[in-house]
C-alpha cells in the first residue's frame, strides 16, 4: 500500500471537515446549548436550565405535535412499505412491464413535495377532484372535507406522502429482489411450495436489507417532515396537522424564541436518533439471524 | 424469470392472476396460447394500474391547458378549449424564469462544490484505517439521518453572524454541509474497490497526491458522480425551507420558495396552481427521460448492497 505522509491526508480531509464542522457539528452542538438559555436571536442570553423543556412538555400543543409526528410516521412506514412490497413482488415476476411500471411510479417521487402538494390540495378541497370522482362514481357519501377535518387532515397529508414514495420504495425492493438467485426459486417450485410459502420461506428473508433500507429511509424523512404539512394546511385544522419541524419552525422563525425552538429540536433529535438506531439495529440483528 | 414461474401462486397479486395460476398444466398449445394472452393481458392491465395512480398528475397535466370556467363546470371532464394563458400568468405569478436560472445555479454550484469536496475527503477515509479515520467516517456519517431541522435555528445564527443571509454564496456553503454525509458515504464505498495499485503507479511516475487524485481517480468515479449528482440535485432543486429561511430577495430565490412565497395553494383557481406545480417540475422531467437509468440508480443506491 502507498504510503502518503500525514501532510497530504490532512489536506484531503481539510475542506470537507471545515465546511462539516461549522456548518453541521458547530450549530448541532450550538443548539444543545442554546435549549438550555433564553435566547431570542439577540447577542445575549439567560442560563435558565431545563426550564425550556419543562414550558415544552407543559404545552399541550408541543405534546400533542409529538403525537401527531410518531403517528405519521407510523402510517407512512407501514404503507409505504407495504404499497412498495407489493408492487414489487407482482413486479417482479413480471419482467416485460418491470421497467416501465417502476418508472411510471417513480414518477411521483421526482416531483417536490411542494409540487405534490400543490395538485393534492386542489384534489382535496371541498369542490376539488377528489369529492368530484366520489360523487361521479356514485360514492357521494364518501364525501370529506379531507384537510378541514381534525380527525382525518393528518392522513390525508400522509397519504401525498406515501403517493409520492411508494414507487421509490417498490425500486428498492426490486434491486433486493434481482439479488434473489432463481436457483433458489426454481428448487423450490419444484419442491412444490406455492407462491405464498416461497415468498414466506425464500423472498422475504433475502429482502431483509431491502427492508432495512426502506425503513430506515422512511423513518429518516418522515419525523423529519415540513412541506407536507407545512403547504397542505400550515398544521391546521385546529393544530391536527402540526408537527414538531412545524414548531420549530414556528418558535425560531415567527416568535423568534430560539432557546425554546432549540429545545423543541433536541427532543427532534432525540426522536430520530432513538427511533432509528432502535429499528436499524432490531432490522440489522433480523438480517443476521437469516 | 420466464414462463415456468407463472405456476407461481402469489399472495399478493390479483385474483386474475390466481386463475391463471390454475391453467398451467402443460400439454398441447392452447393453454399455452391461454396462458400467454391472460399473461400479456395482465401486464396490460399492471400499465394501466400504474398510469391511474399516477392520476393526480396526468390530470394536473390536462388540466393545466383548461379554462378556468371550464374546470368549475367539469372538474373531471376532458379539455374542450386549450389555452397557454394559465402557464402565461404563472410564469409571471412565480417568476418563474429568474427563480429557475436563481436554482440552476445553486444546483449546479452545491453539485461541484459536493463532488469535489466530498470524494477528496473519501479517499483517505477509504484508504488509511486507523481508529481516528473511522471515527471521522462515523461522524460523517451520523449526519445523515439528523433533519434539517435539529440544526436550523444555530445555523440561522451562524449564517447571519457570518452576513451570507440573502446569498447565494452562503446556499451553496449550506447544501454542500448538509449533502456532505452522503457524498462521503458513496465515495468512500467506491474508493474501497479502486486499486491501490493505480495509485502507486503513478507516485513511481512522479505525480503529485493531488494530480493523481484529480487525474486518475476522480474520473474513474465517473459513475458513483453521476449517481450522487442526480440525488443531490433532486435534494437542491425540490428544497423548500433553506431558501425560504436563508434567502428574503424573491430575485435570488428559487422556483419552490417563490411558488410557495407568491401561489397560496388554498385560494387560487386550480388554472393558476397547476402550472406553477408543473413548471416546478419540468426541468426534472426532461432530466429524468434523458438520464433515466442514472436518475433511477441514483435514488435507489445503497439498496443492493
Amino acid at each position: 500500500m502507498l504510503q502518503r505522509s500525514r501532510r497530504t491526508w490532512v489536506l484531503f480531509l481539510l475542506p470537507a471537515t471545515a465546511i462539516y464542522g461549522t456548518f453541521i457539528l458547530y450549530p448541532l452542538v450550538r443548539g444543545v446549548l442554546l435549549s438550555f438559555t433564553d435566547n431570542t436571536g439577540g447577542p445575549s442570553s439567560n442560563f435558565v436550565g431545563t426550564e425550556q423543556y419543562r414550558k415544552l412538555f407543559d404545552d399541550p400543543q408541543v405534546v400533542d405535535a409529538l403525537k401527531h409526528t410518531v403517528l405519521y410516521a407510523a402510517v407512512v412506514l407501514v404503507v409505504q412499505t407495504g404499497l412498495g412490497l407489493l408492487a414489487a413482488s407482482i413486479l417482479a415476476r413480471r419482467p416485460r412491464v418491470r421497467r416501465v411500471v417502476s418508472n411510471i411510479l417513480l414518477l411521483p417521487a421526482l416531483i417536490s413535495p411542494v409540487m405534490a402538494s400543490f395538485i393534492w390540495s386542489y384534489l382535496y378541497r371541498p369542490d376539488g377532484g377528489i369529492n368530484a370522482f366520489l360523487g361521479d362514481i356514485g360514492l357521494g357519501r364518501l364525501q370529506q372535507v379531507w384537510l378541514g377535518d381534525p380527525s382525518i387532515a393528518l392522513f390525508a397529508v400522509a397519504a401525498v406522502n406515501i403517493w409520492m414514495f411508494v414507487g421509490y420504495s417498490c425500486v428498492i425492493f426490486l434491486a433486493g429482489y434481482a439479488g434473489i438467485p432463481q436457483d433458489a426459486l426454481d428448487a423450490a417450485a419444484i419442491d412444490g411450495a406455492n407462491g405464498w410459502q416461497r415468498f414466506r420461506g425464500i423472498e422475504w428473508p433475502m429482502l431483509a436489507p431491502a427492508l432495512t433500507v426502506n425503513v430506515t429511509l422512511s423513518l429518516i424523512g418522515t419525523l423529519g417532515v415540513f412541506d407536507f404539512p407545512f403547504v397542505l394546511t400550515g398544521g391546521g385544522p385546529m393544530g391536527s396537522t402540526s408537527t414538531l419541524t412545524m414548531l420549530i419552525y414556528r418558535d425560531i422563525f415567527t416568535r423568534t424564541d430560539f432557546g425554546q425552538g432549540a429545545a423543541a429540536a433536541v427532543v427532534l433529535l432525540v426522536l430520530v436518533l432513538v427511533v432509528s438506531s432502535a429499528a436499524g439495529s432490531l432490522l440489522r440483528r433480523r438480517e443476521r439471524a437469516i | 424469470m420466464s414462463s415456468d414461474m407463472s405456476t407461481t401462486r402469489h399472495p399478493s397479486v390479483p385474483p386474475a392472476r390466481v386463475l391463471g395460476a390454475d391453467v398451467v398444466v402443460s400439454g398441447g398449445d392452447r393453454p399455452r396460447i391461454r396462458r400467454r394472452t391472460r399473461r400479456r393481458l395482465i401486464e396490460i392491465l399492471l400499465v394501466v394500474a400504474a398510469l391511474v395512480y399516477v392520476g393526480p398528475f396526468l390530470f394536473t397535466l390536462l388540466a393545466s391547458f383548461r379554462t378556468a370556467g371550464d374546470i368549475a363546470a367539469d372538474p373531471l371532464g376532458l379539455p374542450r378549449h386549450l389555452t397557454l394563458d394559465n402557464y402565461k400568468t404563472s410564469v409571471q405569478e412565480i417568476h418563474y424564469f429568474s427563480s429557475a436560472w436563481n436554482a440552476v445555479l445553486l444546483t449546479v454550484f452545491s453539485c461541484l462544490a459536493i463532488s469535489v469536496v466530498g470524494s477528496m475527503a473519501a479517499y483517505p477515509l477509504a484508504r488509511i484505517t486507523s481508529r481516528l479515520s473511522t471515527a471521522m467516517y462515523r461522524m460523517f456519517i451520523l449526519g445523515l439521518t439528523v433533519p434539517v431541522f435539529v440544526i436550523i435555528g444555530p445555523l440561522y445564527l451562524l449564517i447571519r453572524d457570518l452576513h451570507l443571509l440573502d446569498s447565494r454564496f452562503g446556499l451553496v456553503v449550506i447544501y454542500t454541509a448538509l449533502n456532505l454525509p452522503v457524498s462521503v458515504f458513496f465515495y468512500t464505498s467506491f474508493v474501497r474497490q479502486i486499486p491501490a495499485e493505480l495509485e502507486e503507479a503513478a507516485a513511481i511516475d512522479g505525480c503529485g497526491p493531488l494530480r493523481t487524485f484529480f487525474t486518475i481517480i476522480f474520473p474513474l468515479m465517473r459513475p458513483v458522480t453521476g449517481t450522487l449528482l442526480t440525488f443531490v440535485s433532486l435534494q437542491v432543486w425540490n428544497n423548500l425551507v433553506i431558501p425560504l429561511v436563508f434567502l428574503q430577495d424573491p430575485g435570488k430565490s428559487t422556483v419552490m420558495a417563490n411558488a410557495y412565497s407568491f401561489a397560496d395553494p388554498h385560494t387560487l383557481q386550480p388554472t393558476q396552481l397547476f402550472p406553477a406545480a408543473l413548471l416546478g417540475v419540468l426541468p426534472l422531467f426532461v432530466l429524468f427521460l434523458i438520464f433515466q437509468r442514472q436518475v433511477v440508480s441514483g435514488m435507489t443506491s445503497g439498496a443492493v448492497k
